[in-house]
């Protein structure tokens, strides 16, 4: 009701100030004919909508004003001045009305039958004139209480495209601004021309921000049609679906608001249609029987960021990985070795769709590819996360405005190109070190950051001569909106600077490498680089993302073998082994008395968290404190004891299966001359891996004393429990106590006296406090019968 | 009848632009290559902080334009939103048109028949009125071929 309220208050206040221009028109003439329709039809539609929300004194208005323009209309009446007057009275009693109902607030009583009866025909003037503050012109008085307090600020309307010539003319003076600049210091230092220059730039700049905002508009003009959007939808598919919007302040460029509509309106219908439960469905998960829809808005800088989010059933990886696979967009291998986060970003690939059967609603053969293209058609950018049952959320990032962007100048052949600087993800120097690009037949490969990168020279794109040998360039790591990564060569980087975009005539486009053209500081045009179609031309686009993680090697996919590194260390024995570096998560210290060697594996606590440990030989002799390489494989880990850790190396020689009794030894490589076994890591979890068990909470209850505290505690703590001084706890540590505690928990009795001066009873059923092994046998005794 | 124009030198015969096709004639300053363009595309160049488009109208009509010496001078026009400047043997001088339109007796040859719109009489002789819509074009019918 809300909603429809503000929209009739919206369609009022545009109704009457398109017919504010008209009424005008009337009053100089009331014989016109067309404003006398134009009047005749606002009072009527305003009629007929406040019939509707129970706004009876607007609508006795408007109807009386409607009988007797309808009476005129068929030749019943004249149009002669004191009518016109009486309408214009009630035209602008409405207005004022309008304004209060959207303030909330009740317009003062009164006055209407005055006005109404002024309509009267024959009825005198005189009584409007002399009564002197209500009815006449209610809205000086009306106006000064009620419209104060909502300030509705002052507007006009435009045409767009005198904003788009103003904007141009803006950017254009911007453009001269610049190259005047460059000529006022080619001339020298001309004070008197300096100081009115600087005036006249800032003034500028400030301008341009202001028309730049002249073009944005609230993102609630996107959001106005989503409600009825979603409740239709949502209707046709039997769901309940409760939208949230939030951030319709934020303001965004009036092109990128038209940019945006279709992808969110696309997002909507999918997690509708898909996201969403059937109500039942929800209720029998636990969630609320209506679905919430929230989509939120906010700036960032030079970015907004939209997040669309639901409540549903979420992303089903499994699904949408055997889809892709049907599909043909990535292979069984591949999908075995894709991360959740992977698979879930296939729904942007070309050529998918979840939808197992094509709905009306959606699966109409535009997919997220589409909306992602468009998105980035615009340098925007969307990623998706989502957790099974929890629902599903999309992260847009657009750019605030098109026209004005950051740009980095580069040089390639001699000659100076600019490109959006959103695409930079790191600029590499090459330093003729050899080595780091390999080349694959035609193709150019660069590692950067341990992975193989396709790299395009940009004088080998212009088909120009670069300057500088490959070894020596400059690389741009460019990140493309889908995520694809690729390096640019060029001779040399110049300078990154906000440069105003300017479309270039068909000729050029048809080039398919640029997008754009700008000015530089020094006047001279300059071509935008167009690094998506740069980068589709050269296939690097999303059909071959799955692969570009995976560089082909000898026609086998194979994963990255030369890239590996391992950690060289020397086991407690002395011996050398070699661990992938990738499952090092770090080294740890603790006191051998902390690993328990009790059972059949040996365990430690570290951080409160219960992990096997190995590389300790039975009957090994442990004192002091152990260093621990604590392993991992995303989920489980594994201490290994070691007795020294020696150096990363990179795995550069063959590594030579063996056949070793060893079960964890994958093979054996050379490092520096000496044969070393690399530890196999897929066996060395499958054996000894496990999730962390959380140690930290089991507490143990100390006696209160300071004994307790200060010599009690931390050997309990090296034990894995947490000391606790209430009655709460797991166990219960007691020193001399008389009698057993009624207690069904596990509790070590522990007295002051040593073993030779007790009778052996006593020997038996408690501890000497200071008999370190039995007391920490005692407490792991404990910890295995609480497991149990 | 009394139309303005700019006469002009493209590939060694003497033409004429109408005056009001004409936005300006250019000096032409530092043009910076389009690599990869249609062969029409010379660069791009900036007029009063104006980037444009310089095209070679020689290459529209003759196979090989290096033969003919060109002067620094570029005519600016406006086609379609787009600015471009001409890049002419010569640009000669204004001149008043003394005849109307009239077509080529036998035509003008085949790469001139789709630039120019026919001849007329001036003081300084007949000229071939240049369509400079039809240059564009032109140009941009043979990029797309290009592409």
């Amino acid at each position: 009701m809300d909603d429809l309220l503000a929209d009739f208050i919206e369609e009022t206040r545009e109704m009457l100030e398109a017919i504010g221009s008209e009424i005008v028109a009337w009053e100089a003439n009331p014989a016109d004919r067309a404003r006398l329709d134009a009047i005749f039809r606002f009072v009527h539609t305003v009629k007929g909508n406040c019939g509707f929300f129970d706004f009876p004194r607007l609508e006795k208005l408007s109807h009386a004003a409607e009988d007797a323009l309808a009476d005129v209309r068929k030749g019943r009446r004249e149009a002669d001045s004191q009518l016109v007057t009486a309408v214009l009275a009630i035209v602008d009693r409405i207005s004022d009305m309008i304004t209060a109902i959207e303030a909330g607030q009740e317009l003062a009583e009164g006055g209407d039958e005055a006005l109404i009866a002024a309509l009267e025909a024959g009825a005198e003037t005189a009584p409007m004139v002399g009564q002197s503050p209500a009815p006449a012109r209610p809205a000086d008085s009306v106006t000064t209480s009620t419209a104060a307090p909502s300030s509705a600020p002052r507007s006009i309307r435009l045409p767009v495209e005198l904003l788009d010539r103003v904007m141009s003319g803006v950017s254009d003076m911007v453009l001269a601004r610049n190259d005047l600049a460059h000529r006022l210091k080619e001339a020298g230092n001309q004070p008197t021309v300096d100081g009115p220059f600087e005036r006249l730039s800032s003034i500028l700049t400030n301008v341009r921000d202001a028309i730049t905002r002249m073009r944005m508009q609230r993102i609630e003009t996107l959001y106005t049609a989503i409600p009825r959007l979603v409740r239709d939808l949502s209707a046709d598919l039997g769901k309940q679906v409760m939208v949230d919007l939030e951030g319709g302040e934020v303001e965004l460029d009036r092109e990128m608001i038209e940019m945006m509509r279709d992808p969110l309106t696309h997002i909507i219908r999918n997690a509708i249609d898909h996201g969403f439960e059937p109500p039942a469905e929800r209720l029998k998960n636990g969630k609320r029987e209506i679905g919430l829809l929230s989509i939120a808005a906010r700036q960032a800088g030079n970015k907004i960021s939209i997040v669309i989010s639901d409540d549903g059933r979420g992303l089903d990886e499994e699904r949408i990985a055997a889809k892709a696979v049907s599909t043909d967009i990535i292979t069984k291998a591949q999908r075995s070795k894709m991360s959740r986060e992977e698979i879930l970003d296939l729904i942007f690939a070309a050529g998918f769709s979840t939808a197992e059967e094509v709905s009306s609603v959606s699966g109409r053969g535009v997919g997220m590819d589409v909306v992602r293209d468009n998105l980035e058609k615009v340098g925007g950018e969307i990623q998706v996360s989502s957790q099974p049952g929890e629902g599903t959320r999309f992260y847009l990032q657009i750019p605030l405005t098109l026209s004005i962007i950051a740009g980095l100048t580069l040089k390639a052949g001699g000659q100076r190109f600019v490109l959006p600087q959103s695409y930079v993800e790191e600029i590499v120097r090459l330093r003729g070190d050899k080595g780091v690009i390999e080349d694959m037949g035609d193709t150019s490969l660069v590692t950067f950051r341990e992975q193989r990168v396709h790299m395009i020279s940009l004088a080998d794109v212009l088909g120009v001569k670069a300057e500088v040998p490959r070894e020596n360039a400059n690389l741009l790591m460019l990140r493309l909106a889908s995520g694809d990564l690729y390096a640019l060569a060029v001779d040399q980087v110049q300078s990154s600077s906000d440069i105003v975009v300017k479309p270039l005539p068909p000729a050029i486009m048809s080039c398919g490498i640029y997008c754009g053209t700008t000015l530089l500081d020094d006047g001279q045009p300059i071509l935008l680089l167009d690094v998506p179609n740069i980068a589709q031309e050269y296939g690097l686009m999303s059909e071959t993302r799955a692969l570009s993680a995976q560089v082909l090697i000898d026609g086998k996919p194979t994963v990255e073998r030369p890239l590996d590194r391992a950690m060289l260390f020397s086991k407690l024995d002395g011996h050398k082994r070699l661990v992938r570096l990738g499952l090092v998560k770090r080294i740890e210290t603790i006191s051998a008395a902390a690993i328990d060697r009790s059972g059949r594996e040996c365990r430690a606590v570290v951080d409160g968290e219960i992990l096997p440990v190995i590389g300790i030989d039975e009957g090994a002799s442990l004192d002091g404190s152990v260093r621990l390489l604590r392993l991992t494989d995303g989920s489980s880990e594994v201490l290994h004891a070691v007795g020294s850790v020696e150096d990363a190396v990179d795995l550069a020689n063959e590594l030579v299966a063996v056949d070793e009794p060893d079960p964890l030894i994958e093979a054996v490589t050379l490092i520096e001359g000496e044969s070393i076994a690399l530890i196999d890591s897929h066996k060395l979890f499958a054996i000894h891996g496990a999730l962390p068990r959380q140690a930290a909470s089991k507490t143990c209850q100390l006696p209160d004393s300071d004994w307790a505290k200060t010599i009690l505690a931390p050997l309990v703590e090296a034990a894995g429990y947490t000391p606790a001084f209430d009655a709460d706890a797991d166990i219960v540590i007691t020193l001399d106590a008389v009698e057993s505690l009624p207690t069904a928990k596990p509790v070590i009795a522990l007295r002051s006296a040593p073993d030779d001066q007790v009778e052996p009873s006593q020997r038996n059923s408690s501890i000497y406090r200071y008999d370190r092994e039995r007391l920490i046998s005692a407490l792991r005794d404990a910890s295995k019968g609480e497991a149990a | 009848m009394s139309e303005l124009l700019v006469l002009a030198v493209i590939a060694g015969k003497r033409c004429a632009f109408c005056a009001s096709d004409v936005g300006s004639v250019i000096e032409a300053g530092v043009i910076a290559p389009v690599p990869r363009a249609p062969r029409h595309v010379v660069g791009i160049t900036a007029l009063r902080s104006q980037a444009m488009t310089v095209i070679d109208c020689r290459t529209v009509i003759a196979e090989d334009p290096s033969i003919y010496p060109c002067d620094s001078h570029l005519a600016v026009i406006e086609v379609a939103g787009h600015s471009y400047a001409l890049q002419v043997d010569k640009i000669d001088d204004i001149a008043t048109a003394q005849s109307g339109i009239a077509p080529v007796p036998g035509g003008s040859g085949k790469h001139w028949n789709r630039v120019c719109k026919g001849m007329l009489e001036t003081d300084r002789g007949p000229a071939l009125l240049i369509d400079v819509e039809q240059v564009v074009a032109g140009i941009e019918q043979k990029s797309v071929k290009a592409a």
